[in-house]
């Protein structure tokens, strides 16, 4: 009968058989797994549990891998964590009895389950690119008790593109919280209806919940007590009311840029293989990208090819030391901005400084303990790669700067003129600014120019590019959309604009935009004839009477 | 641009090796070889002349990023593409693995019905 059945159906039976076998051979894997667990249990050595950790870490990165693909995805999804928690383990093997016991528990629980294909299809097929990742709205839990107050802020937030829900008394909000986590909280510290204060209440949820929550506090009491209590309950922004909302946007936007934050990128330079295997080890459980180097004579391949963010340099190595290597780095303006720590077993305080005083930044000796390595290049490297951004970047607004957002379009227009898809870029303006510098002076200006930048990184795609082009000016391009779409776009974003609220000096005031659209669906066109037409479309929104998109 | 035929396939989990196969050939009407370990990827190389190679990112001896390694010392992987197989993905991690010279990464767990479009599609960028 199997002669009858089509290609598709004999694939399917190939892989049900497939993931039968699978299904049989966890019956060997979990029970392995299992005793692997009572045996990191009962290891007495640390050498042992290492080892079994090892083990573990393995089994379950194969689990993690294999078990999706045959449709056991809740299996491949708790393997997964587990493996992560083995890793930690491993690089935080110390003391801690107690959850390392958990941890135990857990993987003896995965083990003793039986597993059947879930019905659902299979996972979804995974793209590797990282520039498609689905970019959701995040959502914003307000609490405020003045009802007129909160229903202002969270209108501006959803303006801003963000999911703001509004609460006023504290059981709403719980009720909410066990429903959805929000990505950050806007908390008020003054709530004269329930009987425990915003700072309380936050501290306590904060205990509650697996991972704090980013929060932001909003308050009447500008004084120094009650910032220690708000950086003490985890708060990440503190505002004075009436809040100025695009700062704490702005704030926001900070807090969620340093969440998801790329893994920083350390070199380590040490002809001590060993010790510097055991360092990076460290660093990788902190989740650093690391790259280990023996000879420093390969120095400028490797500043090169992996571009470090943090540089740490071993002090005494044969041939070359590391304050002459130091010395060589910094010969190199673009390496500049790269901190190097030295790591020595050198405890002599003149000889520290001899080397600091040629080159480099930091000092630690060896031996040192795990956490403070990871302190060490962690402060350094945040440190490095915010300077490193507010150097490319316009300073103000975050974006491309006039010649950077030049470049890119061009770019741009080239490839959508190779791929015979359109293009458009827009170039707006923010009606009458001169007036907001004169009137409200040049620090709310400067908040209007901010609060449109963020507004336009919100409301965009991205693969949009962004660029403050001038003073007020800022140029968007558009790569795969036509001049309808691109002016739908602008137009919502004139729209919100114009909604948002500014505060200076307790006035409250709004300000609207002109945008001109230019694309290449016409004819092709140079990048600089496409701007020139954005130009002279910006011009006629401007004498029609601006706060309009042509 | 030349034709994608043959793809050796390197990965110590012998059901994943099964069921990569299985995509591959099958769907995708492929030619596969599967090596157990990169030693073995290696001894296979020039015999089997692949058009395309997947590998493994985590293995027991040679680990996938050794492995490309090596291979890049025998081959042209200009020509050969090569991409990597692993659970774990970042961003950075996979920009990390393409310095080493590889394509792109596969995420496991993979779809076995969409495998073969995955290949196709980088083979298609690599070459275009």
């Amino acid at each position: 009968m199997s002669n009858t059945k089509t290609p598709a159906q004999e694939l399917q039976k190939h892989l049900q058989q497939l993931s039968d076998a699978f299904a049989l051979r966890l019956q060997e894997d979990l029970p392995a797994l299992r005793q692997d667990a009572e045996q990191l249990l009962n290891a007495a050595e640390p050498q042992e549990q290492l080892r079994c950790l090892q083990t573990i870490r393995e089994q379950l990165h194969k689990l993690a891998g294999a078990a999706g693909t045959f449709g056991f995805s809740r299996l491949g999804q708790r393997a997964r964590e587990l493996e992560q928690e083995a890793e930690h383990w491993l690089t935080t093997l110390q003391q801690e009895q107690q959850s390392l016991q958990d941890f135990s528990q857990s993987l003896q629980q995965l083990a003793n389950q039986v597993y059947q294909p879930e019905p659902e299809p299979s996972p979804a097929p995974a793209s590797a690119s990282p520039s498609k990742a689905p970019q959701r709205e995040r959502r914003i839990y307000i609490l405020e008790d003045q009802y007129a107050v909160g229903e202002t802020m969270r209108l501006t937030l959803n303006n801003f593109g963000y999911q703001a829900e509004h609460f006023t008394r504290i059981a709403e909000l719980d009720h909410a919280l066990q429903q959805q986590r929000p990505d950050a909280l806007i908390l008020d510290v003054n709530l004269p209806d329930e009987n425990v204060t915003g700072l309380a209440y936050a501290a306590s949820l904060q205990e509650r919940l697996d991972e704090p929550l980013p929060l932001l506090v909003t308050t009447t009491q500008d004084d120094f007590a009650t910032h220690l209590e708000a950086v003490r309950v985890g708060a990440m922004g503190f505002f004075t009311k009436p809040v100025d909302i695009p700062q704490l946007e702005n704030r926001l936007e900070r807090c969620f840029a340093q969440q998801q934050g790329e893994p920083y990128r350390v070199l380590i330079i040490d002809d001590d293989r060993e010790l510097a295997s055991r360092f990076s080890l460290i660093l990788r459980g902190a989740n650093m990208l690391v790259e280990m180097q023996h000879d420093p004579a390969e120095i400028f391949t490797h500043m090169r090819n992996f571009n470090p963010e943090v540089i740490l340099l071993d002090v005494n190595m044969p041939n070359c030391t590391g304050p002459e290597l130091a010395q060589i780095i910094r010969m190199y303006d673009d390496w500049l901005r790269v901190p190097i720590i030295y790591l020595s077993a050198e405890t002599d305080i003149n000889r520290q400084m001899n080397a600091l005083i040629k080159a480099g930044d930091d000092f630690v000796t060896k031996p040192i303990s795990d956490n403070a390595l990871v302190a060490a290049v962690f402060s350094r490297a945040q440190r490095a790669r915010l300077l490193s951004n507010a150097l490319s970047r316009d300073s103000l607004t975050g974006l491309l700067k006039h010649a950077d957002i030049k470049e890119q379009a061009a770019v741009e227009l080239e490839r959508a003129q190779r791929s015979g898809k359109p293009a458009s870029v827009a170039m707006l303006d923010i009606d009458f600014f001169k007036k907001v510098n004169d009137s409200h002076g040049h620090a709310a200006g400067d908040n209007v120019i901010r609060a449109l930048a963020n507004l336009l990184r919100q409301r965009l795609r991205r693969i949009d590019s962004l660029g403050r082009y001038g003073g007020e000016e800022f140029l968007v391009v558009l790569p795969d959309c036509t001049a309808e779409q691109a002016l739908r776009v602008l137009d919502e974003i004139r729209q919100r604009f114009a909604e948002l609220k500014f505060i200076a000096a307790g006035s409250e005031f709004s300000v609207t935009l002109s945008a001109g659209i230019a694309s290449t669906e016409a004819a092709p066109v140079s990048a600089s004839e496409l701007l020139e037409k954005a130009d002279q479309a910006l011009y006629a929104a401007k004498h029609g009477g601006r706060n309009q998109v042509r | 641009m030349p034709d994608l035929r043959r793809i050796l396939h390197v990965e110590d989990d012998p059901s994943i090796q099964a069921v990569t196969k299985l995509a591959l050939e099958v769907v995708g009407g492929f030619q596969v070889l599967s090596c157990a370990c990169g030693q073995d990827a290696l001894d296979q190389l020039q015999g089997f002349a692949p058009d395309f190679i997947l590998l493994d990112v985590m293995m027991p001896g040679m680990d996938g990023p050794q492995t490309l390694a090596q291979i890049a010392r025998l081959i042209d992987i200009n020509q050969v593409p090569v991409a990597f197989m692993t659970a774990k993905v970042q961003p950075a991690e996979i920009a990390y693995y393409c310095s080493l010279g590889a394509r792109d990464v596969i995420i496991k767990p993979f779809d076995p019905m969409q495998l073969a479009s995955q290949v196709r599609t980088i083979w298609n960028r690599a070459h275009e």
